[in-house]
This record gives C-alpha cells, structure tokens and sequence, in this order.
C-alpha cells in the first residue's frame, strides 16, 4: 500500500493515529495484517461517535505517543519458578525454562483474528505486533498436569503492542495471570484463549496506568463443551484503559465467571466491558462486577449477554455490578445490557451506585476507627467478593486493593 | 466524669431543622449509673447521638465534657478514644468485616490515639474469648460479618461484647433492652455490671424500668421536651412504671 493510501486509511486523523499508520507502515507487508489494520482504521482510535466508546474516549485521551516520563509499575504478580512471558515496546523475552503441558510457538506472521470489526483496539494490537516482538505468539496448552504461566506487559517506550493467542486442549487446566503495568505511551494487547471440550481456565488480570497513560487489553475467549473459564481482574485504570472481554460459550455446557474490581482514582479512568454470548444451550455465565471512584475518577461497566433465540435455550446467566462513589466528583458510567431472545432462560442482573453508607461510617467510627480507616475497610469489603476468584492469587489482589484504599480513600 | 449543660441541639438539615435538646444540664460522676427516661420523641437518643457525634444533628448552645474535655469538638472516633462508647439502639450492618477483624481494628486504632502499644493476637484472642464465654456468644459467630444475619437478641449481645473488649470510661446504652427476651437481657445487664467500676461512668437510656432491676442506677432522670424535668433515685422508676409519664410531666410544669 502506498504511503498516500495509507494515509487516507483513517478519517481526518489525528497526531496519534498518524503516528500508529506510520508505525503500521514500518512492519513487513502481510495480508493478514492489512486486514487487521484495515479493520482498526474503520474507527481509528475509538471514541465518544461510536457505539460502546462513549464514556471511554481513546481518540481523545490519546493525543500524544510520546513516551511517558512514568516508569511502570511493581509487579504484585510476579512469583518464583512460574514461567514469565515479557512484553515489551524493546520485544519480547521468553521464559528460561517451560513448564510441562506447554509449547510455545513465536510465529512472524499475522494470524487472521474474528470479530476484528468489533473490538477496534484488539485488530490494533494485532495489527502492530511483529517486527521485535512476535507476529502471532502461538501458545499450546496439553492436558495433564495444571499449568502455570505468568505474563508481563510493560514499558518503557511509546508503543507496546502484544498478541497471545492459547489454545487450551481438550481437559488442559491453565492459571494465567496477566500484569498490565503501563510505562508505555499506548498499550494494546489482544489475547485469545480457545477452549477445547472440557478444558479450564483461570485468568487473573492486574491492570495499572500512569496518568498520562493508555492501556488496552482485549481478551476473546471461545468456549467448547464443558469447558469453564475463571477470570478476575483488578483494575486500576489509566489516563484510559480499558479490559474488555469477548467471551463465546459455543457447546453446551460451557461456564464462565467472569469478576473484575476497579478503583479509579483522580485523573484515571478504568473500564470493564465484557460482552457474553450464550451460542449453545445450557450454558452458565456469573458476572460480578464492583468498583469504587475518587473525585476526578471515572470508573466504566458495559456488560452485554447475547442471548439467541434457537442457540440459547436453558441458559443461566446473571451480572451484578455495583459501584462506590468515594467522594463528591467521581463519575462511574454503567450499561448492563441482556438481550435475550431465547424463553426458556433464567438472567438475572443488578446495577446500584451510590455512597458509602453513612449510618455504617459512623458505627466505625464511634468504635474509634479513624474516618480514613473506615472509609477503607468499608470499601474493601464491598470490593472483595469479586477478587475471591482469584484463588492463590486473592491475597495478592486484595493486598494491592488496601494499600491504595489506605493511601487514597 | 461528663458534664452536660445547657445543651441545646438540632435534628435535620435546610428548612427541616428540629430542636429536639432544649437545654438539657446532667453530671454524672465517676463510679456511678444514671438511667434517663422519657416518653417517646423526648430526645433520649439524639442526646446519645450528640455525645458521640453523628453526622447529622447540631448543637446551637451548651457544653458537654468528658473530664474536662470538650466532646462536642472533637471527631467521633476522637471521643471513642477519649473513652466514650455508645451501644447502639439499632446497631449497623457491616458486610465483609469479621466481628473479630472489626474490634480489634477498633481497638488498635483506639490504642494509636491514646500512644499506647498495640494488643498482641493472642492476648486479644484469649480475652475475646473469655468475654464470649461470659455473653454466652457462639465463638463461630465472631467469625461472621459484623451484625449480619444476627437476631436482634445477638446484635444486642454483640454491641456488650464490644463494650467489654473496649473498655471504655464513659458507656451509653440505648434502649439496649428493646429486642431482648428475659434470658438475654440478664446475660447483658451480667455484662455491663461486670465493667461498673469506681473510675467508670454510664448512662443508661430506657423506657421502661424492667432493665434497671438489673442494672441498678444511682440516679434516675426523667427526660420530657428535651430538658431532664425530674431527678430521683431508683424508685422514681418505678413510679414511672407505675403510673406512667404524664403524672411526673404535668408536676414539672
């Protein structure tokens, strides 16, 4: 493609997205990754136009890919002896040793991705990777014993950009957990799991960004029968970050949990969007949401359940998400959606936010717990249930929960 | 030990503004039990309210003090460290906070902000346990969130099972008898007479005399249109009981 067409890709682009077609142009010509491109370029960078961006505005948030003077942060996940995957804007380290069950294959090419119209940032990421990192990071996971997989996607450098795609066969048993840690400009990393029949999977998601940051983290799950997936994620947001989770339960019997937490503090946004479709019958969904918002916070829940008529029949689905709003001028935006066209389903779903409860403020008070202290044991409990998922990883979560609860609450 | 004078104080925000204490002046010393009665709306709890400092109610006039120290200025938590304990009426809901995790936050903040050491964990266990063994409480149940899924009787039995973990100089007990069959509020009385000491203050806040056969009071005050209007010993209780609260009002006036 020529440098004019390219860039007529975007419509009146701004700086930023000159900056990702230019990055685009500098990676090896690949079918595949024109299609991807092609598919972000329909957008460009998503915002308040279109449908699902609304409160969660890339194309304005991301006015400069100038890397950002914030390094990336800790890492509460990283653990001894669990293969660590790295992802950085410099490449892409392997672990020095793979845990049995597990096959790596870094693939220079582009994979062709599904759906890459509906998830614009997901096409990105696919579109952007290569060159340092690999095209395509075949993942293969074999059933037999659990296994454990740790990865890291960090700066520092302007552009982090990462594909991941897993295949868990039939009755694999897969813990990954994932730490999102900013320090770059723009991150976006889109990650594939397939679940072949009976296969399971246990995801943990910690997300952290530095206010001048912009993080992505685009997940597409498939779902064979009886195959169930556990993912909870803790979500401290970003200048914009957004985890936004595509999950298909396409045989029978599939189950997902899907839990996330995020607390939003001042001049940070965090946004959970999931979008779940039941198309097989008997399929089961349980989705908790919770979050808490500072003054200047914005805090994100788009929750859809897709339902089809004939697919859908016997589906068992519920989503609850409620939202703290910590102090005057936070903002927490919420749209539960279920559209359902099968009868013979049970969906249940629930929506509040509001104050913490005044009449339980002072009766932690009065016992001689400080303001600040109550505010953020209160809070920590209202947050919990939705990191429980977590299983080993829990304490971890709940523990960087309280220090910024404790620090800003 | 508190003083209280002239106490004047307000219900309510903007245009619905309530003046509920007109006036109320009340010492009790060290070492001794004072009950308050008073009929319906006469201000009992808002006074308990205004002495430990819920959001919510003003005070327009009058002092109160604990040893000299101004209460009304300082912040509840502040006045809870300072030794002031309020038994909850209504005690609150807390989902996702153990009882035990609860109190011995409560206690260890209390501890900060008198510089004294921390409680270690097995003396604050072995202490939960015997006051438990005392209240009759399941210990299973100071495992569970704070009042949630307790009966009213528990939740009673759970505000003196904080009271004597705490050990608080000054103790409020409101209506702490509304809720209770005869068993349970023996088992509490048994409790809060255990904390009775010379060094150590109450008010007890009822409507009826039933509570004070087991917590004997020093005194008895009669609370009407927010004033105390009467002062007797323990048998003006037991008028009270007797021929209820008009008589006594109507002679006040």
């Amino acid at each position: 493609m020529s440098t004019a067409a390219l860039k007529d890709l975007i419509r009146n682009p701004t700086v930023a997205e000159l900056e990702l077609v230019a990055r685009y142009a500098a990676l090896k010509e690949d079918p595949r990754r024109e299609r991807l491109f092609e598919a972000f370029a329909q957008t460009g960078l998503p915002g308040r136009r279109i449908e699902g961006w609304r409160w969660t505005d890339f194309k304005a948030a991301v006015t400069s890919l100038d890397v950002p003077k914030t390094a990336p942060a800790r890492d509460p996940l990283a653990r001894e002896g669990v293969a660590t995957l790295r992802f950085t804007p410099a490449g892409y380290a392997p672990p020095a040793a793979l845990p049995a069950g597990l096959r790596l294959l870094a693939k220079e090419d582009v994979q062709a991705m599904g759906g890459a119209e509906d998830a614009p940032l997901g096409a990105l990421a696919a579109a952007l990777s290569g060159g340092r990192t690999p095209g395509t990071l075949l993942v293969d996971v074999s059933a037999g014993v659990p296994v454990h997989l740790h990865m890291v996607f960090e700066g520092p450098g302007a552009i982090n950009a990462a594909r991941i795609v897993f295949l868990l066969r039939p009755g694999a048993d897969l813990h990954v957990s994932e730490s999102h840690l900013g320090g770059a400009a723009f991150s976006t990393a889109l990650i594939e799991f397939t679940l072949n029949n009976g296969a399971r999977l246990n995801r943990t998601v910690y997300q952290i960004g530095g206010a001048g940051e912009a993080q992505a983290v685009t997940a597409i799950i498939e779902q064979d029968a009886g195959a169930e997936s556990v993912q909870t994620t803790l979500a401290f947001g970003g200048k914009i970050a957004r985890l936004e989770t595509r999950l298909v339960h396409r045989e029978t019997g599939s189950k997902a949990t899907l839990n996330a937490a995020y607390l939003a503090g001042a001049g940070l946004q965090a946004d959970i969007t999931t979008h779940v479709r039941h198309g097989a019958p008997a399929c089961i969904t349980r989705q908790l949401t919770k979050g808490a918002v500072l003054n200047g916070g914005r805090g994100v829940f788009q929750g859809k359940f897709h339902v089809p008529r004939t697919s859908g029949q016997q589906t068992d689905a519920s989503m609850q998400h409620n939202a703290l709003l910590l102090e005057e001028g936070a903002e927490v935006f919420a749209k539960p959606e279920l559209e359902i066209l099968a009868d013979d389903v049970q969906c249940a779903h629930g929506n509040t936010s509001g104050a913490l409860d005044a009449a339980q403020l002072f009766y932690l008070r009065q016992r001689g717990i400080p303001l600040t202290q109550a505010r953020a044991m209160l809070t920590e409990a209202f947050i919990a249930q939705a990191l429980e998922s977590a299983g080993d990883l829990e304490e971890a979560l709940r523990a960087e929960a309280q220090a910024w609860l404790n620090h800003a609450a | 030990m508190l003083k209280i004078e002239n106490l004047t104080a307000t219900v309510g925000e903007g245009e619905d503004v309530t003046t509920i204490l007109h006036g109320l002046t009340l010492a009790i010393p060290a070492g001794e039990v004072h009950a308050i009665m008073g009929p319906n709306g006469s201000g009992k709890s808002t006074l308990s309210y205004v002495l430990t400092g819920r959001a919510g109610y003003g005070v327009t006039g009058g002092t109160a003090t604990l040893d000299g120290a101004d209460l009304l200025a300082m912040e509840p938590e502040a006045r809870a460290a300072a030794g002031i304990f309020l038994s909850f009426q209504y005690p609150v809901e807390i989902p996702g906070v153990p009882v035990m995790t609860f109190v011995r936050t409560a206690m260890n903040a209390q501890r900060k902000a008198r510089a004294e050491e921390e409680i270690s964990a097995p003396d604050f266990i072995k202490k939960s346990r015997e006051i438990a063994k005392m209240l009759s409480l399941d210990p299973e149940m100071l495992k569970r969130a704070v009042n949630v899924g307790f009966s009213g009787g528990e939740k009673k039995r759970l505000e003196i099972y904080q009271m004597m973990m705490l050990e608080p100089r000054f103790m409020v007990l409101d209506e702490t008898d509304s809720g209770l069959d005869i068993d349970a509020l023996r088992t509490v009385a048994e409790g809060v007479n255990a904390l009775r000491s010379p060094d150590r203050g109450m008010l007890v806040i009822t409507h009826y005399q039933r509570l004070l056969d087991y917590i004997k009071p020093d005194k008895v005050h009669v609370l009407a249109r927010g004033r105390i209007i009467k002062t007797g010993g323990p048998e003006l209780a037991h008028r009270l009981e007797a021929e209820g609260y008009d008589g006594v009002i109507a002679e006040a006036v």
